[in-house]
Formats: C-alpha cells, sequence, structure tokens
C-alpha cells in the first residue's frame, strides 16, 4: 500500500476507536448514578408539580422503555447503538415530549455560526501575526507575543464577560446576550440579518481572539526555531530573494500548526459551549446548560454525543489535510504516522 | 541558576503574581472569621467602606466570598495538578521506558483520551458523581487531563533512556522502577515542573468551567461558582459589575501569572528558544 | 601566479550572553589560487568552520566580524559590514557546499524547485528552462535527472551530498567554500563528492575550492595546498605533500604524526603525540598558543606570538614558530619574510 494509504487507515483507526470508547462513556456513566436513573428523573419531575399522576405514569413507561431497563445490560448497549445509528437521539425530559433531535437541531446553528468562523478565521490571523512577531522580532515580537499570551491565557468565558461588560453595558454599544433580538424573530430579510449581526458580534470577538492569541503563540515559536535552521543560511548564500526564504521558513513552520488546529478544536468546542451561556446564546452550550439543571440525561446525552463525532471529524478532517500537504508523509518511506 | 532565572522579566513579573495570590488565599479568610454564606446585605449592594465589593444576588459579601473562594479554586486546581502530572508522569515514563507492546496500548489509550473533548468527559463524569466535594473535583478533572502530560513525558523518556548512565544503571543489576526513579525522572524535573504549571492552570479554569455548566463543587464557594450565579443573577445585565467582574478578573490573571510562567521556565531550560 | 580570493587579517569573535567575547578568528590571512583547492585543517573549536562561515557570508549573531577584507576577482568587500557582498553575487562569485545536505535542503522543497529559486534568483528565467539546465548540469556530472523530481528524504546520504553539491555550483560560482562536505558520509561517498569537485574545476565550473576538513588524509587526494590552523591561527601553510611529509610547525607535526601512517622520516614525530587540548577560547594562552602543549616552548614562545613566516626555499611553506624560525636563521643565517602575519 502507498504511504499515504497507510497513514490514512492507521488514523482511521484511531479515531474509529475513540468513538466507541466516547460511545461507552456516554452509555455507561450516567447508569452509575446510584438507584434507577427514570426514578430519579420522575421524582425531581414530581416535586416540581406540574404533572398529574396519570402523566407521571406515562412519562415513567417512556422511560423504562427509552432506557430498556427491562433488558439485561447488553440489549440496552445494543438498542443504544440501534438508535444512535438510526440518528435517534432519544426524547427531552425537562422538555418532554419534545424529542432530542429537534433541541438539538434548533440550537445547532448558531453553535457552528460561531464557531466554524471563529476556528478559520482565528487560525489564519493567528498564524500570520506569529509569523510576523517571528521575523520582525524587537517590539513588534515583544507586544505581540505578550498580547497572544495574554488573551490565550484568559478563559473564554473571562474574555466573553470582560466584553460584554465593556461593549454591552459600561458603553451600550451592543446587545447583551441572545442572538436575535425579542422584537424579530428568524427570517432572511436584511433587518433580521442586521439584528443579528449585531449580536452575534461579541461572542464572536470574544471566541475569536482566544483562537488568534493561542495560534500565534505556536506559530511563533515554530517559525523562530525554523528561522535558525541550516537551510536558512543556506539559501540565503545562495543569494536566494529574502520572500522566497521566508515562504519556505513559514511553510515549514505552518505544518505543526495544523496538528495544532487539530488539537485545539476540542478545547474550543468546550470554550464556545460556555461562552454561549454567557450571551444567553441559543445554542448547543444554552441547550447542555439547561439540560445539566434539569437533569435531562437524554439531552446531555446527545449533545455530549454529537460534540465528540464534531471534534473527532474535524480531527480526522485536519490530519487528513496534514497527510496531503507534508511530502514527508506523502511520500515517507515506512515511517510512521 | 536561581539567580539568572531572576534576571528574566517574566519570571520575576509571574513569580510575584503567584506570590500574591497564593499568600491572599491562604491568609485572606482568616483576617474575617464570618460565614461567606452569610447574607450581609440586599440584591446587589454598592460597594461601600463597610462592603469592599458590595454584594451578590442574595446579599452576601463578594470581597469575603471571594477570599474563600479563591482557596478553594487553588485547592481544586493543586489537586488536579498533582492528580494529574502523577498519572502523566506514570504512564510516560513506563510506556517510554518499557516501550514494546505495553507502549502502544498505553499511548493508544492516551490519544484517544486526547482526541474525544475533555469537557464532555467532564461533563459526563460530574453528571455520574453527583455528590462532589472539592477534593473529588480535583480528582476529576485530574483524571481527565493527565494525556498531555503523559505524551510529553514518554518522548523526554524515550530519549533519555539511550543515555550511556542508564545503561550503567541496568548493568549493575537497577530494576526498571529504579532506573525510572534515579536514571530517568531526574533528568527531566525541569519538564515535569512546566508540565505542572500547565496542569495546575487548567485545573483552576477547568473547575470554573464545570461550575459555569452547574457542575461546580457541591457545598462550597469557588471562583467558578460565584462566576456562575453571578451570571445566573444576571449581574451583569443589573449593572452590578463588582459581584462579576472580580472573579473573572482573577480567574484571568491566575491563568495569565501561571502561563507566563511556564514559558519563562520553557525559555530557560530551553535555550534554543530564545531568540539567537 | 593571481590570487583568485585574498582574505585579509580577519579577526571574528563569538559574543557571550554576558558580554565575553571568544575570539574564534584572529588575525587569519589567506590567499586562494586560480584552479587550486586549498586544505584548512585543525581539531575542532581551531577556528576552520568560523572561517568557512564568515567567507560564505553566513556570519550572523552571535557571530561578529572584528576586522577583515576580502578581495574576489577584483571586487573589494569589507567583511565587518552586515551583508559584504550584494545579494545578487552570493552564490555567484562565492557559494558554498555546507556539511550536511539533510539541514541545508528545506525538507518541504523538492531539489527541482530549489534549482529554480537559485537560478531564478540571479536571472530571468522559466521553471522550465532552469529544471532544463539543472538537469543537463546533473547528466553532465553523471547524476541521474530524476532526483529533480525527489524530496531531500527520498535521497540517500551520499546522493544528497552529491546533488546539493550540484545546486551549490549550479551558478557556476568562482569560489566554492566547502565545509566539511564529506564528513557525514561513507567512504564511497566521500570518494563521489572528491571527484566531483575535481571534475567541476577540471571543467573550469568552478575556478577554486576552500576545503575545510578535521580528515587531513582526505586532503592528500584533494587539496594542492594545506593550511593547518591552531585555537584561530594559521601554524603553517605550504604545498600540501611538503606539510603532510615534512611539517615545521611543532603542532602540525604532532597532527600528522597522530594521523597518518608513519613514514620512517616522521616516525621520531609520532612519539610526541599531542597532549592536552585545545585553548579554551576564554582563557587565551599568552604569546605562542601552542605552547601549554608544546614539547619545544621556551620562554620567548611563552611571551611573544610567533609570526607566520616562509619556511624552506621552495617560496610557498610558511610556519608561526619560534623554534623553527631560530633554525632556519642559524641554517641561512638570515630571516626570510616579514612579520606581518601575511601569507601565500
Ligand atoms: S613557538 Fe614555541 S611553543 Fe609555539 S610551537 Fe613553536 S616552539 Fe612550540
Amino acid at each position: 500500500m502507498n504511504p499515504f494509504g497507510r497513514y490514512l487507515l492507521n488514523k482511521l483507526f484511531w479515531y474509529l476507536l475513540a468513538f466507541v470508547a466516547a460511545m461507552a462513556l456516554n452509555f455507561f456513566l450516567p447508569r452509575l448514578i446510584p438507584g434507577n436513573p427514570v426514578d430519579a428523573i420522575v421524582s425531581q419531575m414530581a416535586q416540581g408539580g406540574g404533572a398529574s399522576g396519570e402523566a407521571m405514569q406515562r412519562v415513567y413507561d417512556t422511560y423504562i422503555v427509552e432506557f430498556g431497563l427491562d433488558k439485561s445490560p447488553l440489549e440496552q448497549f445494543i438498542s443504544y447503538l440501534g438508535n444512535l445509528f438510526r440518528g435517534d437521539l432519544g426524547t427531552s425530559l425537562g422538555n418532554y415530549p419534545t424529542s432530542v433531535n429537534s433541541l438539538i437541531g434548533a440550537a445547532l446553528p448558531w453553535t457552528l455560526a460561531l464557531q466554524l468562523p471563529t476556528i478559520l478565521l482565528g487560525w489564519i490571523l493567528g498564524n500570520i501575526l506569529g509569523a510576523l512577531a517571528a521575523y520582525k522580532g524587537g517590539w513588534v515580537d515583544r507586544g505581540a507575543f505578550l498580547g497572544s499570551l495574554a488573551f490565550s491565557s484568559i478563559p473564554y468565558y473571562g474574555l466573553a464577560i470582560l466584553l460584554l461588560y465593556t461593549f454591552a453595558v459600561a458603553l451600550p454599544w451592543f446587545p447583551t446576550g441572545g442572538a436575535y433580538g425579542f422584537a424579530s424573530s428568524p427570517s432572511w430579510t436584511w433587518g433580521f440579518i442586521a439584528d443579528a449581526f449585531r449580536h452575534y458580534l461579541l461572542p464572536f470577538l470574544s471566541l475569536l481572539l482566544v483562537v488568534i492569541g493561542g495560534q500565534a503563540i505556536g506559530m511563533r515559536s515554530m517559525a523562530i526555531y525554523e528561522l535558525g535552521a541550516d537551510y536558512v543560511g543556506y539559501e540565503r548564500s545562495l543569494g536566494l530573494r529574502e520572500p522566497r526564504i521566508v515562504r519556505g521558513i513559514f511553510r515549514n513552520a505552518m505544518l505543526p500548526q495544523i496538528t495544532g488546529l487539530a488539537l485545539s478544536i476540542g478545547a474550543l468546542a468546550g470554550g464556545a459551549l460556555i461562552t454561549e451561556i454567557v450571551f444567553s446564546y441559543p445554542g448547543l452550550g444554552t441547550v447542555l446548560f439547561d439540560a445539566i439543571r434539569q437533569n435531562d440525561y437524554p439531552v446531555i446525552q446527545g449533545v455530549t454525543m454529537l460534540i465528540t463525532v464534531a471534534v473527532l471529524a474535524a480531527n480526522f478532517l485536519v490530519d487528513l489535510t496534514y497527510g496531503l500537504i507534508d511530502p514527508r508523509i506523502r511520500t515517507a518511506h515506512g515511517a510512521g504516522a | 541558576m536561581i539567580r539568572s532565572l531572576f534576571g528574566n522579566g517574566r519570571f520575576r513579573l509571574s513569580f510575584s503574581l503567584i506570590a500574591l495570590i497564593v499568600v491572599t488565599a491562604l491568609v485572606g479568610p482568616r483576617l474575617d472569621d464570618r460565614n461567606p454564606l452569610f447574607a450581609v446585605g440586599g440584591r446587589y449592594d454598592e460597594p461601600s467602606s463597610q462592603i469592599w465589593l458590595g454584594t451578590d444576588a442574595i446579599g452576601n459579601d463578594v470581597f469575603l466570598q471571594l477570599m474563600h473562594g479563591l482557596g478553594t479554586s487553588l485547592y481544586i486546581g493543586l489537586v488536579a495538578g498533582v492528580v494529574a502530572t502523577l498519572i502523566g508522569v506514570a504512564i510516560g515514563t513506563l510506556s517510554g521506558y518499557i516501550g514494546g507492546l505495553l507502549d502502544e496500548i498505553l499511548m493508544g489509550f492516551t490519544n484517544i483520551l486526547i482526541t474525544v473533548p475533555t469537557i464532555v468527559i467532564l461533563v459526563l463524569l460530574s453528571v455520574a458523581l453527583q455528590n462532589r466535594s472539592t477534593l473529588l473535583l480535583g480528582v476529576i478533572i485530574g483524571v481527565t487531563s493527565w494525556p498531555w502530560t503523559a505524551r510529553a513525558v514518554r518522548a523526554q523518556t524515550s530519549s533519555l533512556k539511550t543515555r550511556e548512565h542508564v545503561d550503567v544503571a541496568k548493568l549493575s543489576g537497577a530494576g526498571t522502577f529504579g532506573v525510572i526513579m534515579r536514571e530517568i525522572l531526574p533528568y527531566m524535573m525541569s519538564y515535569v515542573v512546566m508540565a505542572f504549571v500547565l496542569q495546575l492552570s487548567s485545573g483552576v479554569l477547568n473547575e470554573a468551567g464545570l461550575s459555569l455548566l452547574g457542575l461546580g463543587p457541591s457545598q462550597s464557594i469557588s471562583l467558578g461558582k460565584m462566576l456562575q450565579s453571578a451570571l445566573q443573577g444576571e449581574a451583569l445585565r443589573t449593572g452590578a459589575y463588582w459581584a462579576i467582574l472580580p472573579q473573572t478578573i482573577l480567574l484571568s490573571v491566575i491563568a495569565f501569572s501561571l502561563l507566563l510562567l511556564q514559558s519563562s521556565l520553557d525559555e530557560f531550560f530551553n535555550p534554543r528558544l530564545r531568540r539567537r | 601566479m593571481a590570487a583568485l580570493l585574498s582574505v585579509q587579517n580577519l579577526r571574528a569573535a563569538y559574543r557571550l550572553a554576558n558580554g565575553v567575547e571568544l575570539h574564534a578568528v584572529d588575525d587569519v590571512s589567506i590567499d586562494l589560487r586560480e584552479g587550486e583547492v586549498l586544505g584548512v585543517v585543525g581539531e575542532s573549536g581551531c577556528g576552520k568552520s568560523t572561517l568557512a562561515t564568515i567567507l560564505a557570508l553566513n556570519a550572523a549573531p552571535p557571530l561578529y566580524v572584528k576586522s577583515g577584507t576580502m578581495q574576489v576577482q577584483g571586487r573589494h568587500a569589507d567583511l565587518t559590514e552586515s551583508d559584504p557582498l550584494p545579494r545578487s553575487e552570493r552564490g555567484k562569485l562565492i557559494s558554498t557546499l555546507p556539511q550536511s545536505a539533510m539541514n541545508a535542503m528545506n525538507p518541504t522543497t523538492r531539489v527541482r524547485d530549489l534549482a529554480y529559486d537559485v537560478l531564478r534568483a540571479h536571472e530571468r528565467t522559466t521553471r522550465k528552462a532552469a529544471w532544463g539546465r539543472a538537469g543537463a548540469r546533473l547528466e553532465q556530472l553523471g547524476l541521474p535527472t530524476r532526483v529533480l523530481e525527489r524530496y531531500p528524504h527520498e535521497l540517500s546520504g551520499g546522493m544528497r551530498q552529491r546533488v546539493i553539491t550540484v545546486i551549490s555550483t549550479l551558478l557556476d560560482p568562482t569560489i566554492l567554500i566547502a565545509d566539511e562536505p564529506t564528513s557525514a558520509l561513507d567512504v564511497s561517498s566521500q570518494r563521489a563528492v572528491v571527484e566531483m569537485l575535481k571534475d567541476l574545476l577540471a571543467r573550469k565550473i568552478i575556478s577554486g575550492v576552500l576545503f575545510i576538513t578535521h580528515d587531513l588524509p582526505l586532503l592528500r587526494h584533494i587539496a594542492d595546498r594545506v593550511a593547518v590552523m591552531y585555537a584561530g591561527k594559521v601554524a603553517e601553510l605550504g604545498p600540501t605533500e611538503r606539510v603532510i611529509n615534512t611539517p615545521e610547525h611543532p603542532y602540525a607535526r604532532a597532527l600528522v604524526g597522530s594521523i597518518l601512517v608513519p613514514e620512517p622520516h616522521i616516525r621520531a614525530a609520532r612519539v610526541l603525540g599531542i597532549p592536552g587540548s585545545p585553548p579554551d577560547l576564554a582563557a587565551m594562552p599568552k604569546g605562542c598558543r601552542f605552547h601549554p602543549r608544546c614539547p619545544l616552548a621556551d620562554t620567548r614562545s611563552r611571551e611573544e606570538v610567533p609570526p607566520l613566516v616562509e619556511v624552506g626555499d621552495s617560496g610557498s611553506h610558511f610556519a608561526a614558530c619560534w623554534r623553527t624560525l631560530e633554525a632556519r636563521q642559524l641554517l641561512a643565517g638570515n630571516l626570510v619574510g616579514g612579520p606581518d602575519g601575511r601569507v601565500g
């Protein structure tokens, strides 16, 4: 088999294993809660009042069947897998009888709109900044480095809160939360898009700055390392033009940054969830938060499952790109992944 | 060595900040023996000469809570850092030193844990464990964040194990454990220390993140729980900045100074990173 | 004979973080003649690599050139400047052949792209034309043209070093500075590189080579003249056969004796060996730098620096040693050459 195919298969194997592990966690951990989870849930719902005894019994029966608690653990696991592969994440407890699918479906677009552009734009801008800092040195470097260090070390929610306070409360330039104003409802009109954009800007910015900071730090140290490489001196003494040399340096420094991107996607996903909570943004983070408050296990499981799948898929995509770009993998002679 | 370490401006800055924070956490709560969970005023009273940082949504003294919460957060971070570093070093050295099949299995496991997003494991674990003491929360965070350390330690170990002094020790009959403890670990203490600093910082931040999701320590005040109650109590939108900015800034300063400390140590131990 | 390259009074030092300066090259003057290979030999730390770095115009902090000029084909360059030669002359007037092709080639650049970059930096050309020229040169020197398609990691070590030799001489440079180009190779690859350099000279693609190495026997096969360096200074300089067969400086004698198969007339020297190690650059001995290790050292050696002066009567053999000088003076009754340290 050619080296790239081997690289790909190896990666695929590990991602599948990670997926299985995550699924197992998803299945077993909620079952660790002492006692019958359905009892706990239903009694909690009963405490809240609201539902009649008859309705309660119906809910109870639904969950016994859904959790498959009348079956053996193995059968439970198999039916869990079956549901999962059919894309059925079950029914919400907190918002009975809404399906988890529809809850997540409503939140997902907002989360994607927030995360995808931050990842891509943040990665690109961060790498440019880091490269610039490494190449220019001096004050540019000091400023960019300390700034990046500050932004990348501040927790996502920290920056979110600071921005929210400064630009929505102290200076009331932006709305204090939500994805659009109370007066409007989602539609493809200019008015709504402008409104949504005003709500979007602060959470977007707070995530973007952190990503830029983290990527810039990584790029800077990689580029400093490459700047000192032997080939730079050799190319200079052959009279190569500086832009050519610099291009080579940054292409090489970029490669580990692609892996760095894969690794930061998971952390970003987590950070973005919390940023959504700060801004009351109606994405997966807010859904997860509400679910945790209401002990809504099907929703918690659904959200964690979705995040896992998305992060694993994104990682795999990045690894694939890396394999395509780096000639050392594309044409390696028996080198491992 | 210590003197040249202090010659680094970044090290001096981060070291003083951290020292200040630790001293505050240790001394702060002892200066005032009132119960931080006891209301002293109304909802969001403004800061005054009596109540320095005002009150929160249920009338608690923000400053008093801050003093107690800081300690809890650092404690959880410390437990998480120690647990993660211990597991990471154990798995990393075994994997790197013994190699072979054991290495493949351990690193496979490590890589799986790295790819599954930490937040997912944290949420699932915390949901499963309904009663979370500060110690338990620290351990939960620790057992989810060791893979990074394990990976770095393994790389160090495999390069160290080819050194001559390791061979000599092996020839003179030292066992695996003895060689790791005496011939490998001491030579990578600097890496372990840096890894610990990073784990400490991520431990403090993860506590806050979990608290924000409503999965904080059950019975105590921490910086994260203060953040969560302020957010839930709409402190920002009410304009009660005093109830939310102090813990936000404190968390950011802790994270920043720990990262600064790590980066100055890194530069000190790896002169290659210094500009030529 | 016309000097192709003439380096005058080169002094250079490494500046450490604590402000201490280590003088790695101290007042070295060297000439390279048309069509010749000048070997520079010495132990590690003698300054030969620093010399190569400076002449390859690659000196960068913490290495600082304190003084020194260079003359190449009528062009005058001040080596203390940060860019002694304009970019357009680098690689053309003086080119460099590094020790490790693996490190010197960008790992993500194909050979053909490097060739294109090199040619394009100096003249208008198209990708196709550049690849064609590089291919023709490879063929001329007996290498397969398919290496153009390869990345550095796809070539064997020996092939990589020969390929980089082609790249380094693609612009037909007047002078090639070869810094230990064969040190990392096996014997047959070493020979291949040496033969390739000779071939390049014979074809007049290059006009002179400064060959830096720690491998004295190797110089026998390639160098016309040899300069022996010790502690940043030239200790002895002369035609290869003379330096190897009848070394005049005690250090050169020890070096020859410790390395070469002893022949009858130098067996005595071999007994000497070289006790001790090269001096610490931070604590350079006064007077002759070799005196702590020299069996012939006397009071004058410990006080005054010996000049590099002519020894023998060929007009081309020089050494920097008081005792050698005295022996000559006793023989000839007069002082030959001047004490200005000028050579060649
Ligand atoms: S000058 Fe004196 S010390 Fe130096 S090499 Fe000659 S004899 Fe030895």
